[in-house]
């Protein structure tokens, strides 16, 4: 069978996991980046909040994922939950450091002349900073979207959902008939799927970044 | 709030000064000076001395250590903040415009925070970014980025002017452009606080610019100490010590000058037809009048009023370094 008949006769099941692949790492990155961008704006006047979420995301990093996720299977199970779990964990470095240093580096003479006409500290954080922060938290996102779609392949070794079936079978019966086909077909869908994410992010960039942030000079 | 005198407010400092956590010494110590309400006065000192300081904390950006800080004799410690800046407007030289936010948006923010019906913003916008001269169909809805950097300092002008406070705190709001820029927007500047008479604190380290824009000029030395506060004419006629005098530089007499003009020189003789002097217009200053004789080579030229001689633009401004009643009068003028 050439690959092309392959992921005809197969197109079910590869679509299938392709489309539990994009839905499990969007969850993940959903609840990351709302939490994450929270924890941001939060450690952003606490320091302390900053130095432990910072320390606390970075710790989780470390994590190998194939010891997180079969270090979840006592808590959540196997399939959705340690999938779900694992990559929101993982999701949040790049986020929170991006927030944080997003709302760091906003001007200090733009706040300054916020601060200036009376708009209260609150009001500068969400109005000024946020808005201004915006393009790179949002870089942080689709930095941790574009590892959590690799890293999200590992998760069938906890019946996780996605193309890392795919991958593994493939791998695990190797020299076997399909085995190349099944573990091509996987990383392919994987490539594909990053790239689709990426092309989201470009569509979320252009649609959500002020434009007074996109105009040319 | 203090903004309902329609005969503008005083602000008064009293002992104020400001301790930095950490340093050994106070940045601003025991500063007392009176600014009388409608009148421009600058600050001027050198790099460090305390000025921006000063001006921070009667907006309350910087919190007194101790001293007293009233605005139309209200005392500024007991109110908020953030209510407080809001009827101060504030200029600064980074402008710190809001990049995300267009040029219309930027000046209607103060207005709206205080609950400004939609319509009078709009009108106010309109008619502040023409007050500094950005046409309001072509600047209203572009952003920041599309601004020059002196049409960025407008706008922040116009920011600060928006609801109309009775107080503006300007801190080198004219610092970031070019000389030939700075100038057109002293002088532009100079003609709009003719007709807003706001009580106004300029900080600078240009003297030129305080003699050109003061009502009063406080000269500052260290620790925001005030070596001279009075009008440009008398600090240039009488600097009060070696220090005030090494501000102004070596070329008092002539800056004097630039600050009167023609029609504060009693002319001598009839107004003169077409007698071959060189001719200055109404309004002129005494610099540009002596300029144009030693341009002429003459000792004299045709004002709309009389003949202006080098012997009466001599007495004007006195060798004696006494004050003249024409100092008075040009103080009082402006
Ligand atoms: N936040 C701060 N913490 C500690 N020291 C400060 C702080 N801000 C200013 N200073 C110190 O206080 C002194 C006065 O500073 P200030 O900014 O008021 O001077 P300035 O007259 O405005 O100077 P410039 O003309 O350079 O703007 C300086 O010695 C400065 O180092
Ligand atoms: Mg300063």
């Amino acid at each position: 069978m050439t690959f092309g008949e392959y992921v005809v006769s197969r197109w079910g099941t590869l679509s299938l996991a392709a489309a539990e692949h994009a839905l499990v790492v969007a969850i993940a990155i959903g609840i990351a980046t709302v939490v994450g961008v929270g924890i941001g704006l939060l450690g952003f006047q606490a320091p302390k909040v900053r130095g432990a979420s910072l320390a606390l995301s970075a710790g989780i990093l470390t994590i190998p994922s194939l010891a997180l996720l079969t270090l979840l299977i006592p808590i959540t199970g196997l399939g959705w939950g340690p999938t779900l779990v694992a990559l929101t964990g993982y999701a949040f470095l790049p986020i929170i450091r991006n927030t944080v240093t997003g709302l760091d580096g906003v001007d200090a003479a733009t706040v300054e002349a916020g601060r200036g006409m009376g708009l209260s500290a609150a009001r500068v954080l969400l109005k000024v900073r946020l808005p201004l922060a915006w393009p790179l938290i949002l870089t942080g996102v689709r930095v941790s979207a574009q590892m959590l779609i690799g890293i999200a392949a590992i998760a069938a070794y906890v019946d996780g959902p996605g193309l890392g079936t795919q991958i593994f079978e493939g791998l695990a019966r190797l020299g076997s008939v399909n085995s190349l086909n099944a573990t091509l077909a996987g990383t392919l869908g994987i490539v594909v799927i990053a790239v689709l994410f990426d092309a989201f992010f470009f569509a979320v960039r252009q649609l959500t970044t002020p434009r007074g942030l996109r105009v040319r000079p | 709030m203090f903004d309902r005198d329609p005969a503008g407010v005083r602000i008064e400092l009293r002992g104020l000064t400001k301790h930095y956590p950490g340093q050994p010494a106070p940045a601003v110590d025991n500063v007392n000076l009176d600014i009388p309400a409608g009148e421009l006065v600058v600050f001027v000192g050198p790099s460090g001395c305390g000025k921006t300081t000063t001006m921070k904390m009667i907006n309350r950006l910087v919190e007194p250590t101790s001293g007293e800080i009233r605005i139309g004799g209200e005392d500024v410690l007991n109110l908020h903040p953030d209510e407080l800046r809001r009827h101060i407007g504030y200029a600064i030289q980074q402008v710190g415009l809001f990049p995300h936010l267009t040029v219309g948006e930027n000046v209607a923010l103060v207005p709206k925070l205080l609950g400004w019906p939609a319509a009078k913003v709009a009108d106010r916008v309109e008619e502040l970014l023409s007050l500094v001269n950005l046409e309001p169909g072509a600047y209203h809805d572009r952003y920041p980025r599309q601004l020059s950097g002196g049409q960025q300092q407008r706008v922040g002008v116009a920011r600060a002017l928006a609801a109309d406070p009775p107080v503006m705190l300007m801190d080198e709001p004219f610092g970031a452009t070019d000389p030939i820029t700075r100038e057109h927007l002293q002088s532009e500047f100079a003609k709009l606080q003719k007709k807003l008479r706001k009580t106004i604190i300029f900080v600078t380290h240009d003297f030129e610019e305080a003699i050109t824009l003061g009502d009063r000029i406080a000269v500052l030395r260290e620790r925001s100490h005030i070596a001279q506060y009075d009008t440009p004419a008398n600090i240039l006629a009488a600097p009060a010590d070696d220090y005030v005098a090494g501000f102004i530089g070596q070329d008092a007499t002539l800056k004097r000058l630039a600050l009167l003009t023609v029609d504060d020189v009693p002319a001598v003789g009839p107004v003169p037809s077409s007698n071959g002097l060189p001719r200055v217009d109404a309004g002129t200053s005494l610099r540009e009048a002596l300029d144009t004789m030693v341009a002429h080579g003459s000792d004299r030229c045709a004002t709309p009023s009389g003949v202006l001689t080098y012997t009466a633009l001599c007495e004007a401004v006195g060798t004696d370094g006494a004050k003249t009643g024409h100092e008075e009068v040009a103080a009082g003028d402006r």
